[in-house]
């Protein structure tokens, strides 16, 4: 599916030797542009509900938006909290990510978080004496292969049966909240204790990164004083390295290649002899895999190392996830960065709350904001609004084959690949970018499809 | 033993007061889904409109004390909410799944924001009797062994429920204006050649959703609970969506699927004398949901151009 811009798209070699600015830009611009928006909209909810004279609400603006900053990154202890709740944002928004390389959309890595937290935890329990470098290894596959049923089970009936994933995910979501909220309240419910189960054993929990450190490098380095200070555990580390993984598969795979085509277009991947089935199960078991080692490693590396009942079910990562994903644009890097902006705005959100006395439920209306703006194509709808006179040439409407077509049927602009960047299109879930008129429902069909592949070829 | 219970559960009129009451919450948002999937626009934001309805309503009641006005507040709460899903998924070309899920947050986080803002954290107030939706009773029938409670001791809410259930059924399939939101649903180029204002009847069905899911909220907030609490909606939007597909997108399908899901949930809290664990019991309608698209009860088919913006031909 060809984007219309402004600029007629150059040839894909001609593009990359011309601009890696350009690129750059393209690929920055619009996140940033969403981000922007969002922070400004958040200035005007501020405003809205203080008080006093407009400078004093403007003011009022500026010092929630200081305590925010200062509340994720400001200093070394807010910024180890923040980092907290980084790690699982990282591993679950792979999750999205990687789904929405193969067309897909993981509304269910909360779902899968969940199982797999249970499965290690149910580990943990169960062979609670024996040795760390058994017991630790053991709860992390436990718990990916928990989440990879539970992400492979919507891959299955998504590629056999037609489910969209959309549903299935949703519906497994509190399937997984009410069983996990069983387990913890039933079988494995601590003695004389409502609603949550024992502490994990003492050998099956991550050190801090702090005590780690002052326990290794620490011997001949600087010691940290008050490790106690700085929560983030080693857990860390683990997400970055799933970020490698990440990258590497998607951009260093064969089955990266393949899952892509089946995102953009599934019918082309097919007719490339492409395992359509086979890869859109494994690329939602591989998703699964991934939150579920989200869920593993927080129980193990976060305090209180226990299962809490009705946790996860008001656990935000999952969802947060997808914001992460988008405006990251499903790279590995770009995950990363927005990890660490929604990190920080979580968590620097309640330091607002404590300090400048603004709800820190205002990040989610920032989040909202994002995401609309990202869905959404404001900056190609206003440059469609400006020079009517740029768009003479349209493309005459395709006889539409929209027959059962569902939102992940909708090939979805690959931009990481090429060097195909154009503006107002972005790596996001199928069918975001819906382009320029005269080209518009039929996106679902082969013709454009045709146009898609030749140019993946071409690279 | 759990024949026993269940059995003795089965025939108490409480239960079946608790599904129908149940049932009448999760239909008004499955209808808003059903209207705005027919016309092609994809909904999975009936959980915020809800919420935001539920927080608007309880607010204007008592900043007004006046019921009605509680209840048009909550209606209007929802159609804003919706209108924001409208325009971002109908002019801005939004991934609609995207834009549901962004109106879901920003209902969450601007209800919790503003209930902590304008109540200084207190809290809101349990509504007094006169704020809250009137529970009408029919007069002899209201007497009447089993049948009177269950049917005719209801929340005001409950009728108008099933009035608009039935009124949805007649208008998109027996109606030309129902022609019109289904066609402008399967083939939106067909009904713009024929002359149906494609952008125009999705945003009618979108609001019109929003203000049914607005007044589920009021129906949750003033009806049921009598009070407003942070994420009080509870994943209800969630399962009303469930009962879209589960009721294959037609009114009278979700309206039984609600009625299942109801009874589930109203069994759910009933059958802990069983030793049955009330949190496997709440599986139930998402357990039903999944085999239901998995086809085993005959295959669920969305309308076919939805999610999928359409563009009338500008030139």
């Amino acid at each position: 599916m060809a984007v219309q811009t402004t600029q007629s798209t150059p040839p894909t070699s001609k593009l990359r030797s011309t601009s890696w600015l350009r690129k750059f830009t393209s690929a920055v611009g619009r996140p940033l542009f969403a981000f922007i928006l969002a922070m400004i909209a958040g200035i005007i909810v501020i405003m809205i509900t203080s008080q006093g004279s407009p400078g004093d609400r403007f003011s009022a603006a500026l010092t929630a938006y200081q305590d925010l900053f200062v509340g994720s990154f400001g200093n070394a202890q807010n910024f180890s909290f923040t980092l907290v709740t980084v790690t699982p944002l990282i591993l679950t928004s792979i999750s999205v990510a990687i789904a929405f390389r193969g067309g897909l959309f993981n509304i269910g890595a909360e779902g899968q978080l969940a199982v797999g937290a249970m499965v290690a935890g149910i580990i943990a329990f169960k062979v609670p004496t024996w040795p760390g470098w058994a017991l630790i290894p053991l709860m992390i596959t436990g718990s990916m292969l928990a989440g990879a049923i539970w992400g492979g089970i919507v891959g299955i009936l998504k590629a056999w049966r037609g489910a969209h994933e959309v549903v299935t995910t949703i519906m497994l979501n509190w399937i997984a909240f009410y069983v996990t909220d069983y387990l913890i309240d039933g079988p494995f419910k601590a003695l004389n204790q409502a609603d949550q189960t024992d502490a994990l054993p003492k050998q099956a929990t991550f050190p801090t990164v702090a005590s780690a450190y002052n326990h290794t490098l620490g011997t001949f380095l600087p010691q940290i004083t008050n490790p106690q200070q700085y929560p983030i555990d080693i857990s860390i580390f683990i997400a970055l390295l799933a970020l490698i993984v990440y990258w590497f598969i998607v951009s260093r795979t064969t089955f990266g290649y393949e899952i892509r085509v089946i995102g953009q277009n599934p019918k082309a991947a097919q007719y490339a002899g492409i395992p359509t089935k086979r890869n859109i199960f494994l690329v939602m078991a591989i998703a699964g895999a991934f939150s579920g080692l989200a869920g593993s490693l927080h129980l193990m590396g976060q305090f209180p190392y226990q299962l809490i009942g009705s946790t996860f079910r008001i656990d935000p990562t999952g969802f947060d996830a997808i914001g992460v994903a988008l405006l990251g644009r499903t790279t590995a890097i770009g995950v990363l960065l927005a990890s660490l902006l929604f990190g920080g705005l979580l968590y620097g959100g309640s330091y607002m709350q404590l300090f400048a006395n603004v709800p820190g439920d205002l990040v989610y209306i920032i989040q909202a904001l994002v995401l609309f703006t990202i869905a959404a194509e404001f900056l190609p709808a206003i440059q469609r609004a400006l020079p009517r006179g740029l768009f003479a040439s349209r493309k005459p409407a395709l006889v539409p084959s929209i027959e059962g077509a569902t939102i992940s049927d909708i090939p979805e602009n690959d931009k990481n690949n090429g060097g195909v960047m154009q503006e107002g299109a972005l790596t996001g879930p199928p069918g975001v970018f819906r382009d320029s008129p005269g080209e518009n429902e039929s996106s679902g069909q082969p013709s454009t499809a045709v146009d898609d592949s030749n140019r993946s070829a071409e690279d | 033993m759990f024949f026993q219970v269940l059995f003795r559960v089965l025939g108490s009129s409480d239960l079946w007061q608790a599904t129908l009451q149940f049932a009448a919450l999760l239909v008004l948002p499955a209808l808003a889904g059903v209207i705005s999937e027919r016309s092609g626009v994809v909904n999975i934001a009936m959980e915020g409109m809800m919420l935001t309805g539920a927080y608007v309503g309880v607010m204007s009641a008592l900043a007004t004390n006046n019921v009605f006005v509680g209840v048009l507040g909550a209606m209007i709460a929802g159609g804003v909410m919706a209108l924001i899903h409208a325009v971002v998924s109908i002019n801005f070309h939004a991934n609609q799944i995207v834009s549901g899920l962004a109106v879901n947050i920003a209902a969450l986080g601007l209800t919790n924001y503003l209930l902590l803002v304008q109540t200084n954290g207190q809290g809101v107030p349990h509504l007094a009797n006169a704020l809250r939706l009137p529970i009408v009773t029919w007069g002899p029938l209201a007497n009447i062994p089993f049948l009177g409670p269950v049917l005719f001791q209801q929340n005001i809410i409950f009728y108008v429920a099933i009035v608009i259930l039935i009124a949805t059924q007649f208008i998109l399939f027996r109606t030309n204006v129902g022609l019109r939101i289904r066609a402008v649903g399967e083939h939106p180029q067909a009904a713009d050649t024929a002359g149906v204002n494609v952008r125009l009847v999705r945003y009618l069905c979108v609001i019109s959703g929003g203000f049914l899911s607005g007044l589920a909220g009021a129906f949750l907030a003033m009806g049921i609970a009598g009070i407003f609490n942070s994420n009080m909606t509870a994943g209800a939007g969630y399962i009303a969506l469930a009962a879209v597909i589960f009721g294959k997108y037609n009114p009278l399908g979700a309206g039984g699927a609600c009625l299942i899901f109801g009874l589930g949930e109203a069994l759910s809290t009933r059958l802990q004398d069983t030793g049955i664990s009330p949190n496997l019991l709440s599986t139930l309608p998402y357990i039903l949901t999944i085999i239901a698209l998995v086809g085993l009860v005959g295959r669920t088919i969305p309308p076919a151009a939805d999610g999928i913006p359409y563009d009338p031909g500008s030139e």
